[in-house]
C-alpha cells in the first residue's frame, strides 16, 4: 500500500514538472491601420510570432480610428479589450484611466527612451505623463511641383525660409507656371487646415492650449495668433489660395493645378513610387522659429493583468525597436521615431534616393505636440471651422479665433 | 419627330431624365474607375474614360483581403436576418393589427420610439449585453441585435391593418387558431408588403458596417463593408481597387432588385418610401 502511495505521488510530481513553466502568453493586438500601413503591421506581428513561439498573438484590424475608438470604449466596458491597441488618442484610453503602466517601464535597458524624438513623446501623454509608445507618426511636410517651378523659372536652391518668402515665390509660380493651362490654377493650398495652423502657432511662439496644473484651456486666440490667422487671410486675399476647397488640395496637386502644398509626410513613401509625379519638398517656412505639429498613432497596453503587461510590453518593445519601427516607417509613409534609425543603411538608403525623406526626417528635430486630452478633436473641428469664416470673410481672424476658444472652453468646462 | 414619339410632358420628362443622370452618375463613376490606373483616378479635373482598362483591379481585390469569405458572410447573415426579422415583425404586426391585449397602445408606442434612436447610440450597450452572453464572435451575436424589427413591424402592421376583419373573423369560426389565420390567411394576402418589407431589411444589412465590426475580431466572421474598409488607408488609398471591390459588391443587391423589382415599385406605392 505504502508503496503505491509513493508511486502515485513520484507520478503526480511528474505531471506537475511536465507543465511547461512558462505556459503560452496570449496577446490580443487591435490595429486601426489598414490597406499596405495594415499589411506592413501584420508582417512585424508575424516577425514576433514566428522568433516567440511561446507567445500566442491573436490580432485585428478595427476599423479606422474613429471605429477603433468606439470599439475600445465598449471592450473596456465589457472587460474585453485587447492587449495591446496601435490607435489615435491612446493616452484618452490609458492616462485617463489613470494607467500610466509605460511609464513604469521606460528605463528598461533595452528600450533606450531618449533615443526616441523628445518632441515625439509629448504625442504620447496625457496630463503631462507618458502612458502610450509613439508609433505610427507623421508630420506636414511642404511639397511642389517641379514642373511648374519650372516653367515659371524659379528654383529652389535656396528655399524659402519665411511664410513671407513662400508667398511671394507662390505668387510668382501662379502668375508664370501654369504648365496645365487651367484657369483653377493656384500658388499654395493645404489638406489639413487644423494641422497647418497648429503648425503656424507654435512657430509663431503661441501655443495651441494653455496648461495650469491639470486645467487646460485654448491658447488660439492669442495676440500672436491673430497674426497667423491675418496672414491665412492674405493668402486669400492676395489669390494665392482658393477659399474653402482644401478638401481637393491634393487633387489639385497631383493634376498639376497647384504649385505648393502642405500635406502629410505619409504621402512621400506612396507619390515616390509613382514615377510621373515630378514632387519635391523643401523644409516647412516659419514665422519665428521652424517646427511642424505632429500627428499619428500611439501603442498602448490596455491589459489589467498583470503577467499580460509584461508579455504586452514585451511586444511593444520589439514593434518599436529601431529596425523594427524603421522598417514599417519606411514601409508606410510614416516617419522613424528613433534617431538611430537614421543610421540604418534603408533609411540613409531612402534619405540618399529620396530628397523628400531627408526634408521630412529633418524636421523631426523641431517636431512637438502637445498632450491628449479629451475636446482636441472637437479643437480641430473649431479652427477648421474659424479658418472657414475668416477665409469666407464671415468672421474677422480675431472674432473667429475667440469664437472658437470660447465654444472649445464651454465644451472643456461641460 | 412624328406624333407619337414627341413628349406627351416635355419639361416632366426632361426633369426625369437629369434625375436620372444624377441617381446613375456615382454607379457609373464606380463602374469607371474600377477599371481606371491609379493616375486616372487622381486626376484633376476629373477623368472620365480610364486611359487604358486595367482588369487586373479585380485579382488585386482578391490578393489584398479574403474577399469570398467577406462576401459568404455577408449573403449567409443578409438572408438569415432578413428572414429572421421579417418572421418576428410579421408575427408583431399581425398581434399589433388584429389582437386586443394588455398595454397594447403603449408597447406600440414603445417600439415606435425606438426609430428615433441612432444605431450609435445603442452600440455600447448592446455590445455589453452580447459580451455577458458570450456573443463576441459568433454569427449569433452579429445576427442576433441586427434584428431591427420596429421599421418592417410598422410597414407590415399599416398593411395587415387594411386586411379586413371579417376574414379573419370566418377563418377562426371555420376552426382556425391565431397562429393558422396569421400562417394561412394574413401572410398569403400580404405578399407584396413582405417583399417590401424584406427589401428594406435585406439592404440594411448587406450595408451594416458598425455593429459587425464592434462584435468581431476575426477576420474570417467579418463581412463585406468591413472588407471594403481594409481597402481604405489614412495614408494610401487605392480607389481603382476599392471601387472594383464595390462593384462586385453591389451584384447581390441588384440580384435581389432584378427578382423583386415588381415589389419594389409597388413598395413606393404602398409607403411613399424608396430604399
Amino acid at each position: 500500500m505504502k508503496k503505491r502511495v509513493m508511486i502515485s505521488i513520484a507520478m503526480l510530481a511528474l505531471a506537475i514538472t511536465a507543465i511547461p513553466v512558462g505556459a503560452q502568453a496570449k496577446l490580443k493586438v487591435w490595429f486601426a491601420i489598414s490597406g499596405d500601413s495594415g499589411e506592413a503591421f501584420k508582417a512585424l506581428l508575424e516577425k514576433y510570432k514566428a522568433a516567440n513561439p511561446d507567445v500566442a498573438l491573436d490580432y485585428s484590424y478595427s476599423g479606422n480610428y474613429a471605429d477603433t475608438a468606439t470599439k475600445v470604449s465598449a471592450a473596456l466596458m465589457s472587460n474585453t479589450a485587447p492587449d495591446v491597441a496601435l490607435m489615435a488618442a491612446g493616452p484618452l484610453y490609458t492616462g485617463a484611466r489613470n494607467d500610466y503602466f509605460i511609464e513604469t517601464k521606460l528605463n528598461d535597458a533595452d528600450f533606450n527612451k531618449d533615443d526616441i524624438y523628445p518632441g515625439v513623446w509629448d504625442y504620447a501623454k496625457y496630463n503631462g505623463r507618458i502612458c502610450a509608445v509613439p508609433y505610427g507618426i507623421s508630420t506636414p511636410v511642404l511639397y511642389y511641383n517641379k514642373a511648374i517651378l519650372a516653367k515659371a523659372g524659379l528654383d529652389l536652391k535656396n528655399p524659402p525660409k519665411t511664410w513671407a518668402e513662400l508667398l511671394t515665390l507662390a505668387k510668382a509660380a501662379q502668375a508664370k507656371g501654369n504648365v496645365s493651362g487651367s484657369p483653377d490654377f493656384w500658388g499654395f493650398d493645404v489638406t489639413d487646415v487644423a494641422w497647418l495652423f497648429k503648425t503656424m502657432l507654435y512657430q509663431n511662439d503661441n501655443s495651441v492650449i494653455s496648461v495650469k496644473g491639470t486645467k487646460i484651456s485654448p491658447a488660439f486666440n492669442d495676440d500672436k495668433a491673430v497674426e497667423v490667422a491675418t496672414f491665412w487671410k492674405k493668402l486669400i486675399d492676395e489669390r494665392i489660395m482658393p477659399v474653402g476647397q482644401h478638401s481637393n488640395a491634393e487633387k489639385k496637386f497631383l493634376s498639376g493645378n497647384l504649385a505648393f502644398l502642405v500635406a502629410t509626410s505619409a504621402r512621400i513613401a506612396r507619390w515616390s513610387k509613382d514615377s510621373t509625379l515630378q514632387i519635391g519638398a523643401i523644409p516647412m517656412p516659419y514665422f519665428k522659429r521652424p517646427s511642424v505639429a505632429l500627428g499619428g498613432n500611439v501603442l498602448v497596453i490596455l491589459s489589467t493583468d498583470q503577467k499580460t503587461r509584461e508579455a504586452a510590453w514585451r511586444l511593444v518593445k520589439f514593434l518599436a525597436s529601431k529596425e523594427n519601427q524603421t522598417t514599417f516607417a519606411l514601409k508606410t509613409g510614416y516617419l522613424p521615431i528613433r534617431k538611430s534609425g537614421l543610421s540604418l543603411p534603408e533609411a540613409k538608403e531612402a534619405v540618399t534616393s529620396n530628397q523628400m525623406y531627408s526634408v521630412a526626417f529633418d524636421q523631426l528635430d523641431t517636431a512637438w505636440s502637445y498632450w491628449h486630452f479629451e475636446q482636441m478633436g472637437t479643437m480641430d473641428q473649431l479652427l477648421a471651422q474659424a479658418l472657414d469664416a475668416l477665409e469666407r470673410n464671415v468672421l474677422s481672424p480675431k472674432a473667429a479665433l475667440d469664437k472658437a476658444a470660447n465654444e472649445l472652453q464651454a465644451e472643456i468646462n461641460g | 419627330m412624328s406624333k407619337h414619339l414627341r413628349p406627351r410632358y416635355p419639361f416632366t420628362t426632361i426633369f426625369l431624365f437629369f434625375s436620372a443622370a444624377l441617381m446613375i452618375f456615382p454607379f457609373v463613376w464606380m463602374l469607371l474607375s474600377a477599371f481606371k490606373t491609379p493616375a486616372d483616378v487622381y486626376n484633376y479635373p476629373p477623368k472620365w474614360i480610364p486611359s487604358s482598362f486595367k482588369f487586373t483591379n479585380f485579382a488585386e481585390v482578391f490578393k489584398k483581403i479574403p474577399f469570398v469569405r467577406f462576401y459568404a458572410n455577408s449573403i449567409c447573415l443578409s438572408v438569415v436576418e432578413t428572414v429572421l426579422q421579417i418572421w418576428i415583425s410579421a408575427m408583431g404586426a399581425f398581434a399589433f393589427a388584429k389582437l386586443d391585449f394588455p398595454l397594447k397602445k403603449k408597447l406600440f408606442a414603445f417600439m415606435q420610439s425606438s426609430l428615433f434612436v441612432p444605431e450609435i447610440v445603442t452600440v455600447i450597450p448592446l455590445f455589453l449585453l452580447a459580451a455577458v452572453a458570450g456573443l463576441v464572435d459568433t454569427y449569433a451575436g452579429l445576427i442576433v441585435a441586427e434584428l431591427n424589427c420596429a421599421f418592417t413591424t410598422l410597414l407590415l402592421f399599416s398593411f395587415f391593418q387594411t386586411i379586413p376583419n371579417e376574414l379573419v373573423d370566418a377563418a377562426k369560426v371555420d376552426g382556425c387558431g391565431y397562429f393558422r389565420v396569421f400562417l394561412k390567411i394574413v401572410l398569403p394576402n400580404s405578399k407584396t408588403a413582405i417583399g417590401t418589407a424584406s427589401l428594406f431589411a435585406f439592404l440594411t444589412h448587406w450595408r451594416s458596417y458598425m455593429w459587425p465590426l464592434i462584435i468581431t475580431n476575426n477576420v474570417k466572421m467579418r463581412t463585406l463593408p468591413i472588407g471594403l474598409k481594409y481597402l481604405v488607408t489614412e495614408t494610401n488609398s487605392e480607389y481603382q481597387v476599392l471601387m472594383a471591390a464595390s462593384l462586385m459588391a453591389i451584384v447581390p443587391v441588384l440580384v435581389v432588385y432584378m427578382f423583386m423589382e415588381k415589389e419594389f415599385v409597388q413598395s413606393i406605392t404602398l409607403t411613399g418610401l424608396k430604399t
